[in-house]
């Protein structure tokens, strides 16, 4: 009896993994696929019936690399997505613990504006966003695409944060206060400190907005010095060579792994992260 | 150590009152427990003397010097907290240097004094682990030992022991008394059990509505409550409440299942009054087997045996007088059986009689009032005769 029930939940248990193999495997089929592009000579990249196994090169990594302006994009990339995620931290981590944490008239008014700024539609802004940067002489400027993108997710980043911050306990910025602590104090030593989960999560979700950002940075910068990946991806679709799928999948890879690898980093920050943010008000 | 002085004070929520004119003055070192329900104000008044609360109204002083616009920052207070508290990212020893840093000690100083609490509370071994790695008892020290590194003037805590099992409790209340006996810093406990209060304070303040009910020492409290609230809160078993009646010439009081003789002084004492219709009170532990006959009685109490508790040292019996039920501590008795008929004899001199419509104690006669070393006061705001 005892022999039989232990057979049936070892069977389920085989049974459980094999679905989760396949869900697994139908995933990441779009991955690998993209890795076997990348390391396929562009004829083989357009024959029909397609050809599971190919025959291996780094002539994409090579063309791309050596050809194309791609340790521009990176820097562009860089320096606009990582800059404006500091700039984002730099100004949501106080306005955040401002909404979590002080009562005033129109705090509440005031955290659903800052939300707001979310809800336009890129296009809308577009024009006037390109008139202001042009007066400012800074198109073509990574520092223009850092402000940007810094400007998208600045609300998204402080919601994340204040849904953390809401969660620490009151009684510990308290026993702080009592401690000797002033805002300012309680806010680095305590709160901050308490809410790094949040902090890393919004991060990373700026991050990964600001590398995808396409249409202002298709706005704002036309050459090579302030062109970020997103942008360089789309180069490789026209021309006199037509589309380079073996080159965009090298490009695509060079966007989404280091990404991929810090998400899978942080992942238990970000899970929580996000589920916080929906059940959140 | 701090003499702290409170005087009318009060603080609304909305329109709710959550303490109405609170006045107390501490003596130096004095461990003063504030007590009551739930809601009846005892936390809001902690935080407003510590300054996470603001007062509506009123004044607070330490050794004379107006607290009430200082920031909590600058009040020599240490506080500890119901949840503890601790801060869950550093360990011990930083939890316990946390205020020193923010006051800049001598790193020297900070080790020092930092080793004493520990050494103290019997925390040293745990210096470096995280609170979440600790036991209830020890966050419980932990929190301590943060309150006292500070060497404060006031020490403020907010029920600390709730969280605790009955027996840790047990431990962690004695050993908070012999630490505020060692430091000798005044003291204000918040809790809503009345053994805390009992076994701990100098003086406790009885509270309900957000109002003073009497601030007493702890027997002054059990044995001359100034009216049925505290009378009832205090005391376990809690004391038996019956609906009676004074004779036209006041010399014996009736009810249902009784008809006691009053002594003199308390003839005296209702005639003055000229109150008819009043409430009884009196305490389980002062019914007495009727066949005891060493102590005097002022009557008898016939009723029903509805439950019987063998408490060890006692025997705490249930009964119904007349459709009342009663509660009676005897000694240890194995004969008393559910079901059976009772008498029970009340100890001469402990009959508390209240107003049966203000609650308020009439036993003391009008001239003895003291309004200045008792002071209470009804929920709806006014001074309570005592």
């Amino acid at each position: 009896m005892a022999k039989s029930r232990r057979v049936s939940q070892h069977s389920s248990r085989i049974g459980r993994y094999l679905l989760l193999a396949c869900w697994a495997f139908f995933c990441l089929l779009p991955i690998v696929w993209l890795v076997t592009l990348s390391l396929r000579g562009r004829t083989e990249t357009m024959v029909n019936p397609p050809i599971y196994w190919p025959h291996f090169t780094l002539e994409a990594w090579r063309d791309t690399f050596e050809n194309w302006p791609m340790w521009a994009y990176l820097r562009n990339t860089f320096v606009a997505a990582i800059g404006s995620v500091l700039i984002d931290l730099l100004l949501a981590i106080p306005a955040a613990y401002s909404l979590a944490r002080f009562q005033y008239r129109g705090r509440d008014q005031i955290g659903f504006y800052i939300l707001s700024t979310r809800m336009i539609v890129p296009a809308a802004v577009a024009l006037p966003i390109y008139i202001l940067f042009k007066n400012l002489h800074l198109l073509d400027n990574p520092v223009a695409l850092m402000l940007i993108y810094a400007a998208i997710n600045l609300s998204i980043v402080t919601w994340v944060i204040r849904s953390y911050m809401i969660e620490v306990p009151r009684e510990i910025e308290e026993a702080a206060r009592v401690d000797g602590a002033r805002s300012i104090g309680i806010l680095l030593r305590v709160t901050l400190p308490l809410s790094i989960s949040g902090v890393v999560t919004a991060s990373i979700l700026a991050l990964i907005f600001a590398v995808n950002e396409f249409l202002f940075t298709l706005l704002i910068s036309y050459t090579d010095s302030a062109q970020t990946l997103s942008v360089g991806l789309a180069m490789f679709t026209g021309g006199s060579k037509g589309i380079i799928y073996n080159d965009i999948a090298v490009v695509a890879l060079v966007t989404f792994v280091p990404m991929f690898i810090l998400t899978l980093l942080i992942q238990r920050h970000l899970s929580r992260g996000l589920t916080m943010g929906a059940l959140k008000n | 150590m701090a003499v702290v002085k409170l005087e009318n004070v009060c603080r609304y929520f909305g329109s709710t009152p959550a303490v109405l004119d609170f006045n107390l003055e501490t003596r130096e070192g004095e461990f003063v427990v504030l007590v009551g329900p739930s809601g009846c104000g005892k936390s809001t008044t902690l935080r407003m003397i510590a300054g996470l609360e603001e007062m509506d109204s009123g004044t607070l002083s330490f050794d004379g010097r107006p607290m009430q616009d200082v920031p909590v920052q600058d009040r020599e207070i240490a506080m500890v907290f119901q949840s503890y508290a601790l801060y869950p990212h550093r360990n011990v020893y930083d939890n316990l240097a946390f205020a020193l840093k923010l006051r800049r000690f001598p790193k020297a100083e900070i080790e020092k004094r930092v080793r004493h609490a520990a050494q103290t509370l019997d925390i040293e071994p745990l210096l470096l682990r995280k609170p979440r790695e600790l036991s209830g008892g020890q966050r419980q020290r932990v929190a301590l030992g943060r309150a006292i590194v500070r060497e404060p003037d006031v020490f403020l805590m907010d029920e600390p022991l709730s969280n605790l099992d009955a027996k840790l409790r047990v431990t962690m209340r004695a050993e908070i008394a012999k630490l505020h006996r060692r430091i000798g810093v005044t003291t204000f406990y918040v809790t809503h059990d009345q053994v805390e209060a009992m076994t701990m304070g100098d003086r406790i303040v009885v509270m309900n509505g957000g109002v003073i009910q009497q601030i007493a020492t702890p027997l002054a409290l059990y044995d001359e409550p100034v009216n049925s609230y505290v009378a009832g809160f205090i005391g376990n078993p809690p004391m038996n409440f019956l609906d009676a009646d004074v004779s036209e010439d006041g010399g014996r009081i009736r009810g249902p299942g009784f008809d006691f003789e009053l002594e003199p002084s308390l003839q005296q004492r209702l005639s003055s009054r000229n109150q008819h219709e009043v409430t009884i009170g009196f305490r389980p532990e002062h019914l007495k087997p009727r066949t005891d006959d060493a102590l005097p009685t002022m009557g008898i109490l016939q009723g029903t045996i509805e439950l019987v508790e063998q408490m060890g040292s006692t025997t705490d019996i249930r009964l119904t007088v007349d459709g009342h039920s009663l509660i009676a501590e005897l000694p240890r008795d194995q004969t008393l059986q559910i079901k059976d008929a009772v008498e029970l004899g009340l100890l001469a001199g402990r009959l508390h009689v209240f107003d049966r419509d203000s609650g308020d104690r009439l036993n003391v006669a009008v001239s003895e009032i003291q309004p200045s070393s008792v002071r209470s006061r009804q929920s709806n705001g006014k001074l309570a005769s005592v």
